[in-house]
């Protein structure tokens, strides 16, 4: 994995984005969003921002065992925090 | 890099016949394991009775064993944790059936990818007082396995680069030195004494304008330790099975009652999960969601030169770059850096942070400019939501877990191994692992050595 495709500025070296963190299962309790970490070798769901570009916020699906990227969208809309 | 699998390595004491008196009595269910034991001493002695014996007296050391039924201890994970863990409970408590399960290769993980430095150069209480324990146990563990495992107090470095580096260094000096431990805080002409090669009056683009050093600290052959405690386990009767995953957990009666793996079901009376890196998995395993990120860190080593490095060099640079340098007994220079900044299971590692390190290393030393990288490697890692680990019950009351080391999980072995069998046999946890609770998480007892918050990467 050496590049992320931005929905807005297209494909961009990895150092221009910076992982956040991972998502919470949908429903999860303050402390779990926090804290806990759901763990799997097949999907890894998480946040990172395009700090080196457009700044826009993105959730980014990957395959933690392979570096496979499955698929990269924008969060809500961008322009978040 | 890796462990070999039978035998020990070039520089280790060789390993030779099984002494009658020593032999265990074959006690398995399964019909035991039929290999002669290791010599149980190594010395000057076996070394020249080696020398002058005939082919075949090499012996493996840990090999062989079969896997029984049931045992009071099942811990997973032949690492540094998994071994010193089941060496602990075998001397200490006299708990002698203990298997150790291993999915890969004795000293197949961390252990055989970390960079080999220890210290004790930490802020928190809770963890200068642990990483103290385990600094003062490397440096007799040689004597106390029976193993040469190379403890080299070269002395760790940490370079500052401005006022503000220095002044947080004092501060983490000053805390050590209220426990203890030794530190010292170097300006120019004493760092210069220390480490001439570094020439810290050098004109650079970030100049050095002094360094913490902690001059017990420095690096431990990494492989021996592996070896070292299988070795050891294995005199005293733990089984060590190479190639058996455990796949889940088995429960009667809200305990755990055994683990499933490769080879089948296996009773245990207590589980101990020593499984760095690979955590997470476990707490999916169980259904127990963890403080826990797996990422990787990656580390590298240069061709062999003469003797040049004769510390450990720890340089964190404006850029929000990381290199620490040492140069291993071989000559080659190993060097490591920041993690890769995102969950993955690859082992790969990203080309710009192996570039970075580089990069500071060439800054930091630019008389190993020419010096050309050997190979790379990358481990993975147990990344806890405030950098500190975790020893703790897991879900069930006889389910232990030995995780969350980050990327300190080396150093911490012996004392690591002490703490958790000990646990793990009186079922309390001692006071030197009272703050790696799990539930330090929701009560607030955080030990954010970073200060950085509850995220495992912060560049």
């Amino acid at each position: 994995m050496t590049r992320l495709v931005c929905p807005f500025c297209g494909p961009r070296h990895l150092r221009e984005f910076e992982f956040h963190k991972t998502v919470a299962a949908p429903g999860a309790g303050a402390f779990a969003r926090v804290y806990e970490r759901i763990d799997s070798t097949e999907l890894s769901v998480e946040h990172w921002q395009h700090v080196g570009g457009c700044r826009g916020w993105l959730e980014v699906r990957r395959n933690p065992s392979t570096g496979a990227v499955l698929g990269i969208e924008l969060l809500g809309g961008g322009g978040e925090q | 890099m890796l462990a070999s699998r039978h035998g020990a390595p070039i520089d280790a004491p060789p390993p030779v016949r099984s002494h009658p008196s020593r032999q265990r009595r074959n006690c398995g269910r399964s019909g035991g394991a039929p290999v002669s034991r290791p010599k149980p001493h190594y010395s000057a002695w076996s070394l020249l009775r080696a020398r002058f014996a005939r082919e075949g007296y090499w012996r493996p050391l840990w090999t062989g064993r079969a896997l029984r039924d049931a045992y009071d201890v099942v811990v997973v994970g032949a690492g540094g944790h998994g071994l010193a863990t089941a060496f602990h409970l075998a001397r200490d408590h006299g708990i002698r059936r203990v298997a150790v399960l291993e999915k890969r290769l004795v000293g197949y993980g961390n252990v055989g990818r970390n960079t080999t430095i220890v210290r004790s150069n930490y802020l928190l209480p809770e963890n200068h007082h642990f990483y103290e324990d385990s600094l003062r146990r490397w440096e007799t563990l040689s004597r106390e396995l029976n193993y040469n495992v190379m403890y080299s107090p070269r002395g760790v470095v940490d370079l500052a680069l401005s006022d503000d580096d220095l002044s947080g260094m004092a501060r983490r000096g000053n805390a050590m030195r209220l426990a203890g431990i030794d530190a010292e805080l170097l300006d120019l002409g004493a760092l210069e004494r220390l480490c001439p090669e570094l020439e810290p009056r050098r004109e650079r683009r970030f100049p050095i304008v002094g360094a913490l050093v902690q001059r017990r600290g420095g690096t431990v052959r990494h492989d021996a330790v592996a070896w070292g405690y299988a070795r050891a386990a294995t005199a005293l009767g733990v089984d060590v099975i190479e190639d058996c995953e455990v796949t889940g957990v088995r429960t009667a009666a809200g305990v755990a009652s055994g683990v499933e793996t490769s080879r089948g079901y296996v009773k245990a009376e207590r589980i101990v999960f020593a499984t760095a890196g690979h955590t997470g998995m476990i707490g999916t395993m169980l259904g127990v969601p963890l403080p826990i990120e797996t990422h990787l860190l990656q580390a590298m080593a240069s061709e062999p030169i003469k003797p040049l490095l004769h510390t450990v060099l720890v340089y964190v640079f404006p850029g929000h770059g990381e290199t620490y340098i040492c140069q291993s007994d071989r000559g080659g220079l190993v060097m490591g850096g920041h993690l890769d900044g995102f969950p993955s299971y690859t082992r790969e590692g990203r080309w710009d942070r192996l570039e970075e390190v580089v990069e500071g290393a060439v800054s930091l030393l630019p008389q190993i400019a020419g010096v050309k990288i050997l190979r790379q490697w990358a481990g993975t890692n147990d990344m806890t939501m405030d950098g500190s680990p975790i020893i703790d019950r897991l879900r069930y009351d006889n389910v232990f877990v030995n995780a969350g080391w980050c990327y300190g999980g080396f150093k911490a072995i012996p004392a690591s191994g002490a703490a958790c069998a000990r646990f793990v046999a009186t079922g309390a946890a001692p006071d030197l692992i009272r703050g790696y609770r799990l539930s330090r998480f929701a009560t607030g007892h955080l030990l954010d050595e970073r200060g950085g918050g509850p995220f495992p990467v912060r560049l």
